[in-house]
């Protein structure tokens, strides 16, 4: 099945986010779409999929123009999505959610699981996935929920599957796997339209490559024709800023310890943890996400108290203070989730930029606001940071989602802590907002403050880190110093600790 | 501008047809019961805002005075996160105290008067505040624990003036009058006491409070994101407390308004079965908690219950169908303002996917 895509654009208000694009989607070929956040890939993709209704512009299948009124009709057609955040009912089986929508049931309405069974086991043959389909959705792993979401497509014999950042929340052995089944399907004919950030998957998976940008698109071509290096330029709309060098440099005072730290986590108790943060290392805690990292991280800051064990921070016993105490001593946090914790959506960018700041009397007179002061902190801040904003009374949902990011890190950094506490802040970032960021944390690191990063891109964690620590099952799995750390490695301590799998194995 | 032009527009149509509904159903319920529908019409107005010298209007402002207060003291609460529906119960307390002290405190009558409302205040604010401790130190819900506290409010207040404090020989349930020279005295040529005066003072200070100070600009953004204002280190239960007794002590003040400028004494079920504090609640939801809007909407529903019952007396429609009516002008209303918020809203949204 062939999807060309002519002239589509979309608006929101005053926002063009598709801005007239052209694309063929040929059968048995992976495409792959890239851009930064906000180029406007997922609403392209929303828009061919009956989610968003372009303004112009015309979807034709096999040379046929057809119009969703809702993605119905679009999987009718023979499309399938897989969205970022996945769309499935925990409380219900593993099948149960694969035929939901399109149930094989009889005149009466009564449901055949057996038919559907056998349906199933028919399409997924030969694709090497294997799923117990009686399992409760809720009991899975991330990895495992995506396999699902891929069955539920297949069940439905789409013929052109969009997948949204489906990496994202993959270990590399995972990531392996799913490429695995990608490529056996594109061998059965199907399309595959893969969104995604990432260039090395594009490199390592895509027939086709196309780029956005501001909503246009800049190029679409095969994958031999074009190279990793022009790619990365037509993302970010110009040249690809220098690798950063690394300081060598002595290691300061214990900044951060925990010792024998336990935590209640979600199923599972977190620790015992014990480990320590230096004045002008980061250290990175990798780990695939829901191995205790998230309690780690709020026990740590003071969202969650401990079951037993000690944090000390500047020699100072913390785990029973508040989080305002603890940021006073000396302590800033940039959490994973700017919508609801990073941000406050419904203030101004200059309401979030103040918020949590210690030095009351800069901002306030008395009981009163000093608006001013504040407007010009959030202007600093704006400039410093190069945050794209209409101006520190914008809302600050009207920015993007780097933008939005960057107003977060700039926020907590200008507290210049001796401690940053950095929760995976690149997610869902576009390039040029992960350059910057990582080069404020380098920056700190280099002016000799400690800083823990806590991530599930390996990625971020390989290429800041001076120490990795590796979370598996709510243990720390192992230690790998940044310098001879290794993909593969980090990889197989992330899935299992050493010393069990080896057991495992004998 | 021409999207603006078109917004607009369709913002008036859709006033429009909201209006026409109102009417559609007012038509239908009048042909149902048979009254007559212009007198019907004319009564709803002059009930709210008519009257011989205006003395409707004064009853609708009187009504305001109570409604619009409770909102506020809602309002403050609200937007700091907080879902504290026990206004009932701290508005009853505040008339409580503020009738027994009324009664009881021998001195000269500003000086009654002034301990009484701040006693009522005081009363309010702990009662609010009593709610708060539940939630932050025993584990139940403000929600709950809020609305479960309306209950002893409402029969301690009806026990005090049943028994100890009963004005035995009026036969009713209620209080001795406060003396007649502390009550609040009525603007000159009218029937409608001062006391909104008061509600005007807690409403100005709402609204400067809620946009220029450090403590209204620290809770509302723990209203607006309680995560985000626990991880940036606000002092959250510290807000949470000074928020709830600062509310509790705005319905204490209306209790104390409503007895000493309306009933002179507290009678049983007085604060209760009016429904001002649930009449607030809505009130304050109905402009979305934007502060200035807050007063305007308590007057708002305060004229639909006084033109409501206008039209009762006017053209005999009887009571219920005047009641009916009274919400099906809430509804449309309500519809219409909240849809044009999420309009405005959805127009803000970007593409930040």
């Amino acid at each position: 099945m062939r999807v060309d895509l002519s002239g589509i654009t979309v608006r929101f208000g005053p926002v063009t986010a598709v801005d007239d694009v052209s694309l063929g989607i040929e059968p048995g070929e992976i495409h792959a779409v890239l851009g930064e956040n906000g180029a406007g890939k997922s609403t392209l993709m929303n828009a061919l999929f009956g989610l968003v209704r372009p303004e112009s512009g015309t979807i034709s299948v096999d040379g046929k123009e057809r119009q969703w009124t809702s993605p119905q009709d679009a999987i009718g057609a023979g499309l399938g999505m897989v969205h970022q955040h996945f769309m499935l009912q925990d409380s219900m089986s593993v099948l149960e959610n694969i035929v939901l929508c399109s149930e094989p049931a009889n005149s009466l309405g009564f449901i055949s699981f057996a038919e559907a069974r056998r349906h199933l086991d028919e399409r997924a043959q030969g694709h090497g996935i294997a799923l117990p389909l009686d399992r409760q959705v809720g009991a899975l792993s991330v990895g495992e929920k995506q396999v699902v979401e891929i069955l539920k497509l297949l069940y439905r014999d789409a013929r052109v599957l969009i997948l949204d950042e489906p990496t994202s929340v993959l270990t590399p052995q995972e990531k392996d796997r799913l490429f695995a089944v990608l490529r056996s399907f594109r061998a059965e004919g199907r399309a595959i339209v893969l969104i995604t950030h990432k260039l090395d998957e594009v490199m390592e998976i895509a027939d086709h490559v196309s780029v956005m940008r501001g909503g246009r698109l800049i190029s679409s071509e095969p994958l031999s024709a074009t190279s990793k290096d022009r790619i990365a330029r037509e993302i970010i709309g110009g040249e690809l800023p220098p690798t950063r060098e690394r300081k060598k440099r002595p290691l300061g005072d214990v900044v951060l310890s925990a010792e024998n730290l336990e935590i209640a986590g979600r199923g599972f108790t977190v620790g015992p943890l014990s480990f320590s943060v230096r004045a002008g290392e980061i250290v990175g805690i990798a780990g695939v996400s829901g191995n205790g990292q998230a309690d780690l991280v709020e026990a740590l800051v003071g969202l969650k108290r401990p079951l037993a064990g000690t944090v000390s921070l500047l020699d100072q016993r913390i785990e029973q203070q508040d989080i305002e105490a603890r940021r006073h001593i000396g302590m800033s946090y940039i959490p994973e989730d700017r919508q609801r914790t990073g941000l406050a959506l419904g203030a101004t960018a200059s309401e979030n930029a103040n918020a949590g700041r210690d030095d009351r009397a800069a901002f306030a007179r008395g009981p009163f606001l000093n608006r001013g002061a504040m407007a010009d902190f959030a202007r600093a801040l704006i400039d410093r940071f190069r945050i794209r904003v209409a101006g520190p009374s914008a809302a600050a949902d009207t920015m993007s989602g780097g933008n939005k990011q960057k107003l977060v890190v700039g926020r907590e950094l200008a507290r210049n802590t001796p401690l940053v506490i950095a929760e995976n802040p690149t997610w869902g970032v576009d390039i040029g907002a992960i350059d910057f960021i990582y080069g404020e944390l380098m920056r700190m690191r280099d002016e000799g403050h400690a800083v823990l990063l806590i991530s599930t891109e390996l990625d971020e964690i390989l290429a800041l880190s001076d120490r990795i620590l590796v979370m598996y099952e709510g243990r720390i799995a192992g230690e790998v110093s940044g310098e001879e750390a290794d993909r593969d490695q980090i990889g197989s301590l992330m899935t299992s600790r050493a010393a069990d799998a080896l057991a495992e194995v004998a | 501008m021409k999207t603006l032009r078109g917004i607009l527009s369709g913002e008036a149509l859709s006033w429009a047809g909201a209006v026409a509904a109102i009417l559609a159903v007012f038509l239908v319920l009048m042909l149902m019961v048979g009254a007559p529908i212009i007198e019907a019409l004319q009564g709803f107005f002059s009930g709210a805002f008519g009257g011989r010298r205006y003395a409707y209007l004064m009853t609708t402002l009187s009504r305001t005075t109570l409604i619009a207060g409770m909102a506020i003291s809602v309002m403050l609460s609200f937007r700091a996160g907080l879902f504290n529906i026990g206004g009932e119960g701290q508005l009853v307390v505040g008339g409580l105290v503020a009738a027994l002290v009324g009664v009881l405190l021998p001195g000269p009558p500003l000086f009654v008067l002034t301990a009484s409302i701040l006693a009522a205040m005081v009363a309010g604010g702990l009662w609010a505040l009593l709610a708060g401790v539940l939630q932050l130190y025993v584990g139940v819900p403000l929600l709950v624990g809020s609305l479960l506290l309306n209950y002893p409010a409402r029969y301690l207040a009806s026990y005090m003036v049943a028994h100890p404090y009963r004005d035995v020989q009026s036969g009713m349930i209620q209080s001795h009058l406060v003396p007649m020279e502390t009550w609040l005295p009525y603007f000159p040529g009218t029937r409608l006491d001062i006391g909104i005066l008061f509600v005007g003072v807690a409403a100005a200070f709402a609204i400067v409070y809620s946009y220029t100070t450090v403590h209204g600009y620290h809770s509302r953004l723990n209203g607006l994101s309680p995560d985000f204002a626990r991880a940036v280190g606000l002092p959250v239960k510290k807000l949470t407390l000074q928020t709830l007794a600062m509310s509790g002590a705005i319905a204490g003040l209306v209790g104390a308004v409503a007895v000493f400028g309306i009933h002179h004494r507290y009678i049983d079920g007085m604060l209760v079965q009016p429904l001002y504090a649930w009449t607030g609640i809505i009130a304050v939801l109905l402009v979305n908690m934007v502060p200035w809007a807050v007063p305007l909407s308590g007057f708002f529903f305060a004229a639909v219950q006084t033109g409501a019952a206008g039209m009762e007396r006017a053209a005999s429609v009887p009571k219920e169908i005047a009641f009916i009516m009274q919400a099906v002008i809430i509804l449309f209303v309500a519809s219409r303002v909240s849809g044009a918020l999420t309009a405005s809203s959805t127009r803000r949204e970007t593409d930040n996917v």
